[in-house]
Protein backbone atom coordinates (compact mmCIF):
# COMPACT_ATOMS: atom_id res chain seq x y z
CA UNK A 1 0.00 0.00 0.00
CA UNK A 2 1.35 3.71 -1.15
CA UNK A 3 -0.05 6.70 -1.16
CA UNK A 4 -2.75 7.82 -3.35
CA UNK A 5 -2.14 11.24 -4.05
CA UNK A 6 -4.65 11.46 -7.40
CA UNK A 7 -7.15 13.73 -5.50
CA UNK A 8 -4.72 15.42 -4.09
CA UNK A 9 -4.07 19.01 -4.74
CA UNK A 10 -0.68 21.19 -4.37
CA UNK A 11 -0.04 25.20 -5.40
CA UNK A 12 3.25 25.92 -6.17
CA UNK A 13 4.86 29.53 -5.89
CA UNK A 14 7.59 30.03 -7.16
CA UNK A 15 8.99 32.59 -9.36
CA UNK A 16 11.48 30.72 -11.59
CA UNK A 17 10.21 29.36 -14.47
CA UNK A 18 12.12 26.76 -15.03
CA UNK A 19 12.24 25.64 -10.99
CA UNK A 20 8.27 26.17 -11.48
CA UNK A 21 8.26 23.61 -14.00
CA UNK A 22 10.64 20.61 -12.19
CA UNK A 23 8.75 21.08 -8.79
CA UNK A 24 5.35 20.41 -10.52
CA UNK A 25 6.99 17.43 -12.72
CA UNK A 26 8.45 16.20 -9.32
CA UNK A 27 4.97 16.53 -7.83
CA UNK A 28 3.39 14.79 -11.16
CA UNK A 29 5.20 11.94 -10.34
CA UNK A 30 5.07 11.58 -7.20
CA UNK A 31 1.32 10.74 -8.63
CA UNK A 32 -0.30 14.34 -7.15
CA UNK A 33 -3.83 14.48 -8.79
CA UNK A 34 -3.81 18.94 -9.41
CA UNK A 35 -0.97 21.18 -9.49
CA UNK A 36 -1.62 24.37 -9.35
CA UNK A 37 1.20 26.99 -10.12
CA UNK A 38 1.80 30.71 -10.27
CA UNK A 39 4.73 32.58 -10.25
CA UNK A 40 4.91 35.35 -6.98
CA UNK A 41 3.54 35.83 -4.09
CA UNK A 42 0.39 37.94 -4.97
CA UNK A 43 -0.86 35.69 -7.76
CA UNK A 44 -0.27 32.59 -5.43
CA UNK A 45 -2.80 34.07 -3.01
CA UNK A 46 -5.53 34.70 -5.94
CA UNK A 47 -4.64 30.76 -7.01
CA UNK A 48 -5.21 29.78 -3.38
CA UNK A 49 -8.81 31.07 -3.09
CA UNK A 50 -9.82 30.43 -5.87
CA UNK A 51 -8.66 26.52 -5.54
CA UNK A 52 -8.12 25.77 -2.08
CA UNK A 53 -5.80 23.25 -1.93
CA UNK A 54 -4.59 20.42 0.33
CA UNK A 55 -0.90 21.96 0.32
CA UNK A 56 0.99 24.49 -0.74
CA UNK A 57 4.89 24.92 -1.18
CA UNK A 58 6.24 28.36 -1.80
CA UNK A 59 9.64 30.04 -2.55
CA UNK A 60 10.99 32.57 -0.07
CA UNK A 61 12.56 34.93 -2.63
CA UNK A 62 9.92 36.20 -4.97
CA UNK A 63 8.99 39.76 -6.48
CA UNK A 64 6.65 41.54 -5.72
CA UNK A 65 5.54 39.38 -2.91
CA UNK A 66 7.43 37.17 -1.42
CA UNK A 67 6.66 33.80 0.02
CA UNK A 68 6.40 34.93 3.60
CA UNK A 69 4.12 37.67 2.76
CA UNK A 70 2.41 35.31 1.21
CA UNK A 71 1.72 33.02 3.63
CA UNK A 72 1.17 36.01 6.52
CA UNK A 73 -2.01 36.30 3.84
CA UNK A 74 -2.92 32.59 3.77
CA UNK A 75 -2.97 32.70 7.96
CA UNK A 76 -4.30 35.88 8.38
CA UNK A 77 -6.58 37.21 5.28
CA UNK A 78 -10.47 36.92 5.97
CA UNK A 79 -10.36 35.66 2.26
CA UNK A 80 -8.22 32.84 2.96
CA UNK A 81 -10.29 29.40 2.53
CA UNK A 82 -8.33 27.86 4.78
CA UNK A 83 -5.80 29.31 7.03
CA UNK A 84 -4.62 25.68 8.47
CA UNK A 85 -3.08 24.59 4.66
CA UNK A 86 0.60 23.30 5.68
CA UNK A 87 2.78 25.54 3.70
CA UNK A 88 6.35 24.37 2.76
CA UNK A 89 8.64 27.02 2.00
CA UNK A 90 11.29 26.59 -0.90
CA UNK A 91 14.56 28.60 0.17
CA UNK A 92 18.40 28.56 -0.18
CA UNK A 93 18.16 30.77 3.36
CA UNK A 94 19.89 28.51 5.83
CA UNK A 95 20.38 31.09 8.86
CA UNK A 96 18.76 30.61 11.97
CA UNK A 97 17.65 33.95 12.26
CA UNK A 98 15.86 33.57 8.59
CA UNK A 99 14.22 30.15 9.83
CA UNK A 100 12.44 32.11 13.06
CA UNK A 101 11.33 34.69 10.67
CA UNK A 102 10.07 32.17 8.53
CA UNK A 103 8.24 30.02 11.48
CA UNK A 104 7.03 33.22 13.14
CA UNK A 105 4.91 34.01 10.18
CA UNK A 106 3.52 30.56 10.02
CA UNK A 107 5.57 28.57 7.83
CA UNK A 108 4.55 24.94 8.81
CA UNK A 109 7.82 23.38 6.85
CA UNK A 110 11.33 24.18 5.05
CA UNK A 111 12.59 22.69 1.96
CA UNK A 112 15.83 24.15 1.27
CA UNK A 113 16.94 24.78 -1.92
CA UNK A 114 19.09 22.98 -3.94
CA UNK A 115 16.77 20.11 -3.06
CA UNK A 116 16.73 16.15 -4.51
CA UNK A 117 13.61 14.56 -4.80
CA UNK A 118 13.95 12.78 -1.51
CA UNK A 119 13.78 15.54 0.29
CA UNK A 120 10.96 17.35 -1.27
CA UNK A 121 9.36 13.37 -0.53
CA UNK A 122 10.58 13.74 3.46
CA UNK A 123 8.74 17.35 3.36
CA UNK A 124 5.93 15.92 2.01
CA UNK A 125 5.29 12.91 4.14
CA UNK A 126 6.07 15.11 6.93
CA UNK A 127 3.05 17.05 6.33
CA UNK A 128 0.61 14.09 5.62
CA UNK A 129 2.00 12.44 8.76
CA UNK A 130 3.03 14.39 11.38
CA UNK A 131 0.81 17.67 11.02
CA UNK A 132 1.22 20.70 13.26
CA UNK A 133 -1.05 21.60 16.05
CA UNK A 134 -2.24 25.65 15.46
CA UNK A 135 -1.75 28.19 18.01
CA UNK A 136 -3.88 31.16 17.97
CA UNK A 137 -2.75 34.05 20.53
CA UNK A 138 -2.37 37.94 20.93
CA UNK A 139 0.55 38.25 18.54
CA UNK A 140 0.52 34.84 16.56
CA UNK A 141 -1.33 32.69 14.51
CA UNK A 142 0.18 29.28 12.86
CA UNK A 143 1.83 26.44 13.15
CA UNK A 144 2.55 25.33 16.57
CA UNK A 145 6.45 26.40 16.55
CA UNK A 146 7.74 24.18 19.69
CA UNK A 147 9.27 21.27 17.97
CA UNK A 148 8.14 17.42 19.36
CA UNK A 149 12.46 16.86 19.89
CA UNK A 150 12.55 19.54 22.02
CA UNK A 151 9.95 18.66 24.71
CA UNK A 152 11.73 15.06 24.34
CA UNK A 153 14.85 16.76 25.64
CA UNK A 154 13.56 18.25 28.31
CA UNK A 155 13.01 22.07 28.74
CA UNK A 156 14.64 24.70 26.47
CA UNK A 157 17.69 26.28 28.03
CA UNK A 158 18.99 28.23 25.55
CA UNK A 159 18.08 32.13 25.11
CA UNK A 160 16.50 32.36 21.81
CA UNK A 161 12.64 31.11 21.91
CA UNK A 162 11.21 33.69 19.05
CA UNK A 163 12.89 36.49 16.68
CA UNK A 164 10.69 39.23 18.75
CA UNK A 165 13.36 38.49 22.02
CA UNK A 166 15.86 39.96 20.44
CA UNK A 167 14.39 43.35 21.57
CA UNK A 168 15.04 42.36 24.51
CA UNK A 169 18.09 43.65 25.85
CA UNK A 170 18.58 40.65 28.67
CA UNK A 171 18.13 37.74 25.84
CA UNK A 172 19.94 39.54 22.99
CA UNK A 173 22.89 39.31 25.71
CA UNK A 174 22.29 36.21 26.59
CA UNK A 175 22.54 35.15 22.64
CA UNK A 176 25.50 36.91 22.37
CA UNK A 177 27.54 35.25 25.36
CA UNK A 178 26.26 32.04 24.25
CA UNK A 179 27.56 32.65 20.63
CA UNK A 180 30.66 33.48 22.18
CA UNK A 181 30.87 30.16 24.27
CA UNK A 182 30.10 28.00 21.19
CA UNK A 183 32.85 30.12 19.17
CA UNK A 184 35.52 29.15 21.98
CA UNK A 185 34.71 25.75 22.11
CA UNK A 186 35.09 26.04 18.05
CA UNK A 187 38.42 27.45 18.92
CA UNK A 188 39.74 25.38 21.23
CA UNK A 189 38.50 22.12 18.59
CA UNK A 190 40.36 23.59 15.89
CA UNK A 191 43.35 24.06 17.75
CA UNK A 192 43.45 20.56 19.64
CA UNK A 193 42.78 19.51 16.07
CA UNK A 194 45.26 21.87 14.43
CA UNK A 195 43.45 23.45 12.13
CA UNK A 196 43.38 26.90 11.28
CA UNK A 197 39.97 29.03 10.95
CA UNK A 198 37.70 28.30 7.97
CA UNK A 199 39.23 24.33 8.12
CA UNK A 200 36.81 22.31 7.78
CA UNK A 201 36.54 19.23 10.21
CA UNK A 202 35.01 15.83 10.21
CA UNK A 203 34.43 15.27 13.88
CA UNK A 204 31.48 14.10 15.29
CA UNK A 205 30.61 14.95 19.31
CA UNK A 206 31.88 12.09 20.06
CA UNK A 207 35.17 12.77 19.26
CA UNK A 208 35.13 15.64 20.92
CA UNK A 209 37.18 15.63 24.53
CA UNK A 210 35.44 18.87 25.93
CA UNK A 211 37.61 18.73 29.35
CA UNK B 1 -19.24 36.81 52.68
CA UNK B 2 -16.90 39.30 51.39
CA UNK B 3 -18.10 42.35 49.75
CA UNK B 4 -15.73 41.87 47.19
CA UNK B 5 -16.72 41.13 43.66
CA UNK B 6 -16.71 37.66 42.02
CA UNK B 7 -13.78 37.14 39.56
CA UNK B 8 -16.50 36.07 37.43
CA UNK B 9 -15.05 36.34 33.64
CA UNK B 10 -13.27 34.03 30.98
CA UNK B 11 -10.51 32.09 32.05
CA UNK B 12 -7.80 33.89 30.62
CA UNK B 13 -5.25 31.63 28.88
CA UNK B 14 -2.37 32.65 27.06
CA UNK B 15 -3.12 30.54 23.65
CA UNK B 16 -5.53 28.09 22.21
CA UNK B 17 -4.36 25.19 20.56
CA UNK B 18 -6.03 23.89 17.62
CA UNK B 19 -5.97 20.68 16.07
CA UNK B 20 -7.39 21.05 12.28
CA UNK B 21 -8.65 18.22 10.50
CA UNK B 22 -5.68 16.28 8.80
CA UNK B 23 -7.96 16.31 5.15
CA UNK B 24 -4.60 15.41 3.93
CA UNK B 25 -4.00 12.26 5.48
CA UNK B 26 -7.51 11.04 4.84
CA UNK B 27 -7.04 11.69 1.12
CA UNK B 28 -3.53 10.33 0.58
CA UNK B 29 -3.79 7.55 3.27
CA UNK B 30 -0.48 5.75 4.28
CA UNK B 31 2.31 3.38 2.95
CA UNK B 32 4.33 6.90 1.77
CA UNK B 33 6.08 7.05 -1.96
CA UNK B 34 7.65 3.49 -3.75
CA UNK B 35 11.37 3.46 -4.10
CA UNK B 36 10.76 2.81 -7.35
CA UNK B 37 8.35 6.14 -7.47
CA UNK B 38 11.58 8.22 -5.89
CA UNK B 39 14.01 6.82 -8.41
CA UNK B 40 11.77 7.83 -11.21
CA UNK B 41 11.42 11.43 -9.91
CA UNK B 42 15.21 12.01 -9.16
CA UNK B 43 15.92 10.89 -12.50
CA UNK B 44 13.67 13.35 -14.17
CA UNK B 45 15.54 16.07 -11.82
CA UNK B 46 19.07 14.76 -12.76
CA UNK B 47 18.17 14.73 -16.61
CA UNK B 48 16.40 17.80 -17.01
CA UNK B 49 17.47 19.51 -19.92
CA UNK B 50 17.16 23.56 -18.65
CA UNK B 51 19.70 25.78 -19.68
CA UNK B 52 20.90 27.59 -16.94
CA UNK B 53 23.52 29.65 -18.47
CA UNK B 54 21.05 32.63 -19.64
CA UNK B 55 19.18 32.88 -16.43
CA UNK B 56 22.50 32.35 -14.61
CA UNK B 57 23.48 35.53 -16.81
CA UNK B 58 20.39 37.96 -16.21
CA UNK B 59 21.29 37.29 -12.26
CA UNK B 60 25.05 37.77 -12.62
CA UNK B 61 24.00 41.04 -14.35
CA UNK B 62 21.46 42.10 -11.83
CA UNK B 63 24.19 41.64 -9.32
CA UNK B 64 26.97 43.70 -10.61
CA UNK B 65 24.45 46.29 -11.09
CA UNK B 66 23.46 46.46 -7.45
CA UNK B 67 26.72 45.98 -6.64
CA UNK B 68 27.34 48.82 -8.32
CA UNK B 69 24.19 50.97 -6.48
CA UNK B 70 25.86 49.63 -3.35
CA UNK B 71 29.12 51.59 -4.01
CA UNK B 72 27.65 54.39 -5.26
CA UNK B 73 25.50 54.59 -1.68
CA UNK B 74 28.13 53.64 0.08
CA UNK B 75 28.14 57.05 2.50
CA UNK B 76 24.45 57.51 2.21
CA UNK B 77 22.78 55.03 1.21
CA UNK B 78 20.35 52.45 3.55
CA UNK B 79 22.88 49.32 4.01
CA UNK B 80 20.43 46.65 4.75
CA UNK B 81 18.55 47.88 1.47
CA UNK B 82 21.18 47.82 -0.62
CA UNK B 83 22.98 44.14 0.48
CA UNK B 84 19.05 43.13 0.18
CA UNK B 85 19.68 44.32 -3.64
CA UNK B 86 22.91 41.87 -4.09
CA UNK B 87 21.36 39.03 -1.64
CA UNK B 88 18.55 38.82 -4.47
CA UNK B 89 20.37 37.47 -7.14
CA UNK B 90 22.58 35.65 -5.00
CA UNK B 91 19.94 33.66 -3.56
CA UNK B 92 18.52 32.99 -6.95
CA UNK B 93 21.66 31.43 -7.58
CA UNK B 94 22.53 29.07 -5.07
CA UNK B 95 18.85 28.08 -4.87
CA UNK B 96 18.67 26.98 -8.57
CA UNK B 97 22.87 26.80 -9.47
CA UNK B 98 21.83 22.75 -8.04
CA UNK B 99 19.07 21.97 -9.20
CA UNK B 100 20.38 22.96 -13.16
CA UNK B 101 23.78 20.87 -12.70
CA UNK B 102 25.77 24.05 -11.54
CA UNK B 103 26.72 23.02 -8.11
CA UNK B 104 29.92 24.90 -8.02
CA UNK B 105 27.61 27.87 -8.36
CA UNK B 106 25.53 27.14 -5.71
CA UNK B 107 28.76 26.64 -3.52
CA UNK B 108 29.98 30.21 -4.16
CA UNK B 109 26.69 31.88 -4.01
CA UNK B 110 26.08 29.75 -0.73
CA UNK B 111 29.55 31.23 0.66
CA UNK B 112 28.79 34.63 -0.66
CA UNK B 113 25.30 34.90 1.39
CA UNK B 114 26.46 33.74 4.37
CA UNK B 115 29.12 36.56 4.38
CA UNK B 116 26.39 38.76 3.11
CA UNK B 117 23.92 37.74 6.30
CA UNK B 118 26.79 38.28 8.87
CA UNK B 119 28.19 41.65 7.76
CA UNK B 120 26.57 44.56 9.43
CA UNK B 121 27.54 47.16 7.59
CA UNK B 122 28.90 47.93 3.88
CA UNK B 123 32.32 49.26 3.28
CA UNK B 124 34.87 49.28 0.19
CA UNK B 125 36.29 45.75 1.87
CA UNK B 126 33.08 43.97 2.18
CA UNK B 127 32.45 45.19 -1.75
CA UNK B 128 35.74 43.91 -2.69
CA UNK B 129 34.88 40.37 -1.23
CA UNK B 130 31.81 40.62 -2.92
CA UNK B 131 33.42 41.38 -6.42
CA UNK B 132 35.54 38.89 -6.11
CA UNK B 133 32.61 36.51 -5.77
CA UNK B 134 30.63 37.68 -8.33
CA UNK B 135 34.04 37.55 -10.91
CA UNK B 136 34.45 34.23 -9.60
CA UNK B 137 30.84 32.81 -10.74
CA UNK B 138 30.77 35.03 -13.80
CA UNK B 139 33.58 33.36 -14.94
CA UNK B 140 32.05 29.67 -14.03
CA UNK B 141 28.74 30.95 -16.13
CA UNK B 142 30.68 32.27 -19.07
CA UNK B 143 32.95 29.01 -18.94
CA UNK B 144 29.99 26.71 -18.65
CA UNK B 145 31.47 24.85 -15.78
CA UNK B 146 29.23 22.45 -14.50
CA UNK B 147 29.58 20.26 -11.53
CA UNK B 148 31.02 21.00 -8.36
CA UNK B 149 34.84 22.24 -9.84
CA UNK B 150 36.56 19.47 -8.28
CA UNK B 151 40.24 20.09 -6.87
CA UNK B 152 39.94 23.25 -9.05
CA UNK B 153 36.76 24.39 -7.65
CA UNK B 154 37.82 23.44 -3.74
CA UNK B 155 40.96 25.50 -3.92
CA UNK B 156 39.05 28.82 -5.58
CA UNK B 157 36.23 28.18 -2.46
CA UNK B 158 38.83 28.04 0.39
CA UNK B 159 40.73 31.11 -1.35
CA UNK B 160 37.43 33.47 -0.97
CA UNK B 161 36.99 31.69 2.41
CA UNK B 162 39.81 33.10 3.65
CA UNK B 163 39.57 36.49 2.77
CA UNK B 164 35.90 36.41 4.46
CA UNK B 165 37.77 34.92 7.34
CA UNK B 166 40.04 37.89 7.42
CA UNK B 167 37.39 40.51 7.04
CA UNK B 168 35.94 38.94 10.09
CA UNK B 169 38.85 38.51 11.90
CA UNK B 170 39.66 42.17 11.37
CA UNK B 171 36.57 43.72 11.60
CA UNK B 172 34.87 41.61 14.55
CA UNK B 173 37.87 39.54 16.39
CA UNK B 174 36.02 36.31 15.50
CA UNK B 175 34.26 34.05 13.35
CA UNK B 176 31.07 33.33 13.94
CA UNK B 177 30.23 30.05 14.44
CA UNK B 178 27.09 28.28 12.76
CA UNK B 179 24.66 25.60 14.28
CA UNK B 180 22.39 23.89 11.12
CA UNK B 181 20.47 21.43 13.67
CA UNK B 182 17.54 23.68 14.21
CA UNK B 183 17.11 23.32 10.04
CA UNK B 184 14.62 20.12 9.40
CA UNK B 185 13.24 18.18 11.56
CA UNK B 186 14.91 14.46 10.91
CA UNK B 187 12.27 11.89 12.24
CA UNK B 188 11.53 8.88 10.19
CA UNK B 189 9.09 8.92 6.81
CA UNK B 190 6.79 6.55 6.46
CA UNK B 191 8.64 3.26 4.43
CA UNK B 192 6.18 1.46 2.19
CA UNK B 193 3.95 -1.24 3.70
Amino acid sequence: MTYQLETVSVLVVEDNKPMLDIAKSLLLTFGVGHVITATNGEMGFEKFCEYNPDLVIADWMMRPMDGISFTRLVRNDPRSPNQYVPIILMTGFSERRRVLQARDAGVTEFLVKPFNARDLYKRLAQVIERPRQFVRSDDFFGPDRRRRRSAEAGDYTGPLRREADLGNADIRQRFIDQRQEAHDTLRTIREKAGLSAGDKFPLSVEDIDFQ
Amino acid sequence: MSDIPHYNQAPRRRAEFIRPPNTLKAKAGSGGLSEEILIKAQALLENNAVDFQPLAELYMTAMQRAIDTARDGLKNGNDEQLISGILYPAMQLKANGGMFHYSLITRFADRMIQFLEVIETLDHDVLDIIDAFHSTMRAIVMGKITGDGGRYGDELIEALNEACMRYFEKSTGAPKPIDYTYLNRNEDVPAEE
